[in-house]
This record gives C-alpha cells, structure tokens and sequence, in this order.
C-alpha cells in the first residue's frame, strides 16, 4: 500500500522524519506533478489511527516550510500500487496544478463564531403565519449582519473562502486562505471582530497547511 | 494545575481538534475508493461545546480568585 502526504511544488528536501508506520518518506513524479508518499507493509496502517493521523499532519506541516507550495492529501484511502497511484494523479493533474498556483504563498486560518442566537424578544412562540414569517425573516436579517460583520472584513484580505453558516449549531464556521504578506492584518482583524462581537467566542486558529483548499469546493474571495 | 495551565491544556485540545478534522474532512482526494470517511460529523463542534463551556467556569474562578486577592 501507498500513503500520500500531498503534492508538493519545488520542495528542497525532504523533512528528517519517518511517515506513517516509521516508514521512509518518498518523493514521487507524476507527468508534471511530484508527490511525497511512503510504503504501508500490511493491507492497512498498523498504527493506530490517531497515532497515523497525527504523523500525517506532521509530515505536511513540514513539506509546507521546505516547498513553494503544498496541497495536502486527505488521510487515507491509501494506493494498492505505484499504477493506481499514477492512474489516479493523471486523471486529476489539471485540477492539481490549478489546486497548487491557488494555494501558493498562502497559508490557512479557521474561524469559528459560537454562541447563543440573539431574540428579538422573549414572547411566546409565533401564533400566526405572519409571525411565524415575520421571525424567519428577522433571523435571516441576523445573519446576513453577522456574516456582513464577521466575515467579510477577513474575506478582504483572503484569496479564497469556504464559509458555512450556522453548520452544526455554531453560529458560523469559516476557512481562509491568506497570503503570507496579509497573515498579521489578519490577525488584527480577527481581534476587532472578537472586541465588537462579546456576545461570541471567536476561535481563531492557524495558519494551518491549505487543507480546506485542497480542492475544487471553496468560492473565491 | 493552575488556571493559566488549564488554559493553556484547553487551547491544545482545540488545536489538536481542528487538526484532526483538517486531516480526515480537507485535503485533496485523490481515490475515489474512501475507505475512511467522518465527512458529515462536525468533530470540531462537539469537543468545542464542552471546552467552550468549561472555559467560561475557569473565566469566573480566575475573576473570583482575583476579587479575593484584591480585598
């Protein structure tokens, strides 16, 4: 089995630790793409997960200090063999080579905004149909402020965005991909938006290797 | 421990719990056999509902503990 870390653009070298399972990293060329893998012994990883897991994020943690840039592989599936993992790169190069000029320079930051939705007032629940209307359109007027407040003085100084609002409860969670040069404008911006928000706990977190961005899915900023 | 040792255990938690969804739920697929998939379960948000609420309790104790120390 082969494990894939991620695809790297002019790496220098590669980092001095072992990949999943101890395994020796290696760097692999794809038509124009070069990848960084390492061999799995059995059918599957005799690691325990976490332990795999976490050794993965090392290893792209550091091939994001040694290359230009670095697209990250999602943890697993791993490759039967060197053809499967081929077949598989070639068929997506075009959306790999974009995926590696978008992340470029750029470094990921996560943010999320929890707390309790603010009531318009405290009354009993809706009565009538155009209460009932009158509260849906006033929620939805609240989060379009928050998202106006929250997110867009951070989306500015992004070059791209993955935003889901309300996912799971928080009230908003959202993914940056911020040049190097914006990274401490940023950081300020974040500050400003947790000291006129007190009513949420903004969790900042990053920079991160451009993990939410590794594919075809977020919006351009 | 302390409250600032707590503190700083907590920000390790929600580190390490952000890596952990990076690492499983981003990054570029390149098989489109996925044997390994948390896709629709938001880990991040169900360890961060139990931090977020003890962090507030620390928050009070720290306050408490500083009003005492002033009197």
């Amino acid at each position: 089995m082969i494990h894939v870390y991620g695809i790297v653009d002019e790496l220098d070298s590669l980092p001095p630790l072992a990949g999943v399972d101890d395994a020796p990293l290696e760097r692999r060329r794809v038509g124009g793409l070069e990848l960084v893998v390492s061999r799995l012994s059995g059918r599957a990883s005799s690691e325990i997960p976490r332990d795999a897991v976490l050794r993965h994020a090392e290893v792209v943690e550091q091939l994001m200090s040694r290359s230009r840039a670095v697209l990250p592989a999602q943890f697993g599936p791993d490759f039967g063999d060197e053809d499967e993992l081929a077949a598989a790169v070639r068929t997506r190069s075009r959306e790999l080579e974009r995926g590696l000029s978008r992340v470029r320079g750029c470094v990921e930051f996560g943010l999320r905004a929890l707390g309790e939705p603010e009531r318009a007032e405290a009354g009993p629940a809706a009565s009538s149909g155009a209460e009932y209307m009158r509260d849906r359109l006033a929620e939805a007027q609240r989060r379009d402020r928050l998202l106006a407040e929250v997110h867009e003085p951070l989306a500015r100084l992004s070059r791209a965005t993955a935003v889901s609002a309300g996912a799971s409860g928080s009230r908003f969670t959202g993914a940056y991909l911020v040049p190097a040069e914006n990274v401490a404008s940023f950081r300020e911006a974040v500050l400003r938006v947790e000291s006129t928000h007190p009513e949420l706990t903004i969790v900042c977190t990053g920079p991160w290797p451009p993990y939410s961005f590794a594919g075809d899915r977020e919006d351009e900023a | 421990m302390s409250v600032d040792e707590r503190h700083v255990l907590q920000q390790h938690q929600v580190t390490l719990l952000e890596l952990v969804d990076r690492v499983l739920n981003g990054g570029v697929v390149l098989s489109g056999d996925i044997t390994l998939s948390v896709a629709d379960v938001d880990l991040v948000y169900v360890g961060l509902r139990v931090l977020v609420s003890s962090v507030a309790t620390l928050e009070e104790q720290r306050e408490l503990a500083l009003e005492g120390a002033l009197r």
